[in-house]
């Protein structure tokens, strides 16, 4: 799937609905399906905003009201609002988001024209380095960058301090904004970089020959034909990463935190999970929403720019061989640097982890410590109760919300795309909205809901599996609609014709034909799930620990060799399981 | 008996806050192993007619009986998958997962119960009958197109089912293969004798095939007929200029009998084929079918023959096609491939009264012909 993450596929134009319909008997099993789909949508979807709204709009001193009467009152949010550090934060949130966005952008572009338009040597592994990344959990990547650059005993910090003779703590800081917007932004290159390629890919070139041959130089073919041509890409990613930014709670937690550099997610977590006292619902739920009025902002205007998509649909189209730009004697230069950003971005974060899951304790990289190197930190972690527990747990979580996921999708997308109901446009706009909750909104509104309803999940594995079917919803159902939207309606009807039952048309035909899309989704989701430490960490009591929070809490409690042995283990499961899926599927949403 | 029996059927839709009637009140009355096609241009409801007697689209009103047995009306309504029919899509919709034999013996296998023994007989059976039985073994998507098509014709037939629907089947093949796949669709539904209704915006391949023709336009029958009738005597200026090119003449009824019919137009005098129906002094309209035009280089004995100007002359293998002006009016002519006039020579035109058919006129009908022709022409050059 090369398309652009923010719209599922848009399904060729459905055979209209007839004005009038009479009911006659029994509704359809079909019918039936698809009522099901939509409720149990609209309680995953629409219940958790409820929740929200009700919980900021209530006066919460002694806690959320669901039943009325409703303390209704606006103290919350003239509390948030009335305090100057609401305004800091949302400065700082935006500062990083923008500056994120810039810096995976540039690198992202830089790389997409020097694989797809340049005669660089070794595409293919430059690609592959590129790309490697996407399967490093952000907080194992913060953990990393945090052994590297902390200010006291950071190993870049003390070999720089060395080769410069400086005294005190080392000249980079790890706890800053600017190693947080690096972390991020490096974090944020692989996906952008693979949905600018492949848009790069299918631009014909001979769009930019015609350029060419109407003498313009490769600079002005660049800015007034290529760049033009990739904008609604450029937009589209970069909402998507805008919105994958502001939801991260674990970059910001891991780098921000110690040097008090806070931004809406962390804030929402501070809030809910405080080091002493109760945590403040009413604020927590104002600021979800007004992380989720962030969210949601960019998308609306996105919505009506991506009307005039059209406009560009010569972009696809059988593309020739594309010329190749020259690099000269800069094309070994562009190789050196591209290796050093792999080196840098990927080889040294999973270098430093795998060194310090082999020592005892952190320390100074030495000829006297590389004799220290031991297993115990291994044995050790993998002995304890803890880590089967966390591990039996993520298994749960995946597989159970990857399940889910899969199941809503698929009758969803059938949905969207062939049902004639008046209910489509609802079925479209609830597969869309989790893309726009930011995914620590989606867990506190969860956490909140499940505080409330009489439905025993709270702190167990279950609701967090709600809240990650609830969050996956809309990836998922990107691939079923484009699944179903490449079988053609015929391969169904005829099955109907040939006198097979509406559940005999799923089982003998839509499901075997939809086979390697489910695999492929069911695949990503799980993914996704086990790197995911935003909800589970959220949503975290003694019994539902998993390996992402259990790293973060290793971590936080000042086990290091326990926090990178975790991490050297999940990074090797996930990266593998990354390349594999890539392998598997060509899929670029990983 | 009649095999198929629709009762003003109709099919709205909403589209962008109007209202489209598809289908606006369709009565047909089909036999028993007739072959029965639904002509016409596209948007002219003939495929959406077919997808209501299929089940596949739900009519707004309206009821279809399907051999007796009422499957759509104000009470009723049967599912596609219990109706006793077999259909054949333009696209082929051949499972691309199944082999072969799966995809023909499908309808078998998710219906009544049957051995094993039993399924491999009828789908052999099927195969047999459109010469795909080398092919057994193979998967679907290792065949061609023809093939492909030719298998969803077994997968249709397998259960013998009352009632063939065929949707536009031919059209996504080349002509070479169209040509020979509807000899054999005329020769396998003779031999074994099934009801058929076949939707097509083809006329050379509904007047090859058909027992009978509703012609449609804007989702009404305007012709029910013989595939004869419907060529020869067509009822409007729609169907002159859809089933065939047809040149136009504009003029008055200057006498009208039993035995003679003259009608003076731009050309001159012309002598009609007599219609009952037609009164002296009524605005009427001749229509001319190319191959009926003799073109000369001497004016020929007898009634209305012409002199007039090639304009072009397109030479296309088993004849010549002419546009000939004669006065201020241009008419299409089909001239034998011996001789080619060139654009500019002067010629003759003549037509036999018989071939010279009287419509009474109407506007509207013409203006949609003209616009649906475009379509049809297309195809039919795309054909040589």
């Amino acid at each position: 799937m090369t398309d652009l993450s923010i719209r599922p596929p848009q399904a060729p134009p459905a055979r209209p609905a007839p004005v009038r319909r009479r009911r006659r008997g029994r509704p359809s099993v079909q019918g039936v399906v698809n009522a099901i789909t939509v409720l149990v949508l609209v309680y995953l979807v629409i219940g958790p905003i409820l929740m929200l709204l009700l919980a900021s709009f209530e006066d919460t001193t002694a806690g959320v009201t669901i039943r009325p009467p409703f303390p209704w009152s606006l103290t919350n949010f003239t509390g948030v609002l009335g305090d100057a550090q609401t305004y800091q934060v949302l400065g700082t949130t935006l500062l990083f988001a923008a500056a994120c966005l810039l810096f995976s952008f540039v690198v992202s572009l830089v790389f997409a024209w020097l694989v797809e338009r340049t005669d660089l040597p070794a595409r293919g592994l430059i690609y592959v380095l590129v790309v490697a990344p996407t399967g490093m959990p952000g907080v194992i990547s913060a953990i990393a960058w945090g052994l590297l650059l902390n200010p006291t005993n950071g190993y870049l910090n003390v070999a720089l301090s060395s080769v410069f003779g400086l005294h005190g703590h080392g000249p980079l800081n790890a706890y800053s904004l600017p190693a947080m917007i690096f972390v991020q932004g490096l974090a944020l290159v692989p996906l952008t970089f693979l949905l600018i390629t492949a848009s790069l890919r299918n631009m014909s070139s001979t769009l930019e020959d015609a350029g060419r041959t109407s003498g313009a130089g490769p600079w002005t073919i660049l800015r007034k034909v290529s760049l033009p041509l990739l904008r609604p890409v450029l937009i589209g990613a970069g909402i998507y990463q805008f919105v994958t930014v502001i939801e991260a709670v674990d970059i910001p937690l891991v780098l921000g935190l110690p040097g008090h550099v806070t931004v809406f997610s962390t804030e929402v977590y501070r809030v809910t999970h405080p080091a002493f006292g109760l945590p403040d619902y009413g604020a927590s739920s104002t600021y979800g929403i007004l992380l989720l009025a962030l969210a949601v902002a960019p998308l609306l205007i996105y919505n009506r720019t991506v009307r005039r998509a059209q406009d560009y649909a010569t972009v696809t189209g059988k593309a020739f061989r594309p010329r190749r730009q020259r690099l000269g004697r800069w094309r070994w230069v562009a190789f050196g640097g591209s290796l050093l950003y792999a080196v840098v971005s990927f080889i040294l974060p999973l270098f430093v982890l795998l060194y310090a899951s082999l020592q005892p304790y952190l320390g100074p990289i030495s000829w006297a410590t590389l004799r220290n190197v031991t297993l115990a930190g291994y044995r050790k972690t993998l002995s304890s109760g803890l880590f089967g527990s966390s591990l039996e747990h993520t298994l749960v979580i995946g597989l159970a919300a990857s399940l889910a996921a899969m199941v809503l999708s698929v009758s969803l997308s059938w949905l969207i795309v062939r049902s004639k109901s008046r209910f489509t446009w609802m079925a479209d706009t609830l597969a869309f909205i989790p893309h726009a909750i930011p995914g620590v909104v989606i867990a506190l509104a969860v956490m909140l809901i499940y505080l409330m309803l009489p439905v025993p999940i709270y702190g167990t594995v279950w609701i967090i599996v709600v809240a990650m079917a609830t969050q996956y919803i809309s990836l998922a159902t990107r691939l079923t609609t484009g699944g179903i939207t490449q079988i053609q309606q015929g391969l169904e009807e005829a099955a109907r014709a040939s006198g097979a039952r509406p559940s005999q048309v799923w089982r003998h035909v839509l499901l075997p034909l939809l086979r390697p899309v489910l695999l492929n989704g069911f695949l990503l989701v799980f993914l996704a799930s086990i790197k995911n430490l935003t909800l589970p960490l959220m949503l975290q009591s003694s019994d539902n620990v998993v390996i992402s929070t259990l790293i973060w809490n290793r971590w936080d409690y000042g086990d290091v060799t326990g926090a990178a042995v975790l991490s050297v283990l999940l990074t090797a499961v996930t990266v593998t399981a990354a390349l594999v899926l890539r392998r598997l599927s060509g899929s670029e949403e990983i | 008996m009649s095999a198929i029996r629709i009762n003003q059927l109709r099919h709205t839709y909403a589209m962008k806050n109007k209202t489209v009637t598809a289908v606006d009140d369709v009565t047909l009355d089909i036999g028993d192993n007739e072959f029965f096609t639904l002509l016409g241009p596209s948007g002219c409801g003939k495929t959406t007619t077919l997808r209501c007697i299929a089940g596949l689209e739900q009519p707004t009103s309206g009821s279809i009986e399907l051999g007796g047995v009422v499957v759509v009306s104000d009470r009723v309504l049967v599912p596609t998958h219990r109706r006793d029919i077999g259909m054949v899509f333009q696209d082929y919709a051949v499972w691309p997962h199944m082999s072969v034999f799966e995809n023909v013996a499908f309808p078998l296998r998710i219906g009544r119960k049957l051995r094993r023994a039993e399924i491999a007989e009828r789908v052999e059976q099927a195969l047999d009958l459109v010469n795909m039985s080398q092919y057994i073994d193979r998967r679907a998507t290792q065949l061609s197109g023809g093939q492909q098509q030719r298998l969803s014709l077994a997968r249709a037939l397998v259960r013998q089912p009352k009632v063939l629907l065929l949707d536009e089947p031919l059209s996504n093949l080349d002509a070479k293969l169209r040509e020979q796949m509807r000899s054999e669709l005329r020769l396998i539904q003779q031999r074994i004798g099934i009801t058929t209704v076949f939707v097509t915006h083809d006329q050379v391949e509904a007047l090859s095939l058909s027992t009978r023709i509703a012609v449609m336009s804007g989702g009404r029958v305007v012709q029910e007929g013989s595939p004869r009738e419907i060529y020869l005597e067509p009822n409007s200026e729609f169907v002159a200029n859809f089933v065939g090119a047809t040149s136009f003449v504009a003029g008055r009824v200057l006498s009208s009998s039993p035995v003679a019919l003259t009608v003076g137009t731009e050309l001159g005098t012309l002598s009609c084929r007599p219609q009952p129906d037609v009164r002296t002094g009524a605005s009427a309209i001749v229509a001319l079918r190319p191959e009926s035009l003799v073109v000369t280089d001497k004016p020929t004995q007898g009634d209305n023959c012409f002199a007039g100007e090639v304009e072009l002359s397109l030479f296309v293998g088993d004849g010549v096609d002419y546009r000939i002006k004669v006065g201020d009016q241009s008419l299409r002519a089909r001239g034998s491939a011996r001789v080619q006039f060139v654009a500019g020579d002067t010629v003759y035109v003549t037509a036999a009264a018989d071939d010279c058919v009287v419509l009474l006129a109407d506007p509207d009908g013409a203006e949609a012909a003209r616009d649906a022709t475009d379509v049809a022409a297309g195809d039919v050059e795309s054909d040589r």
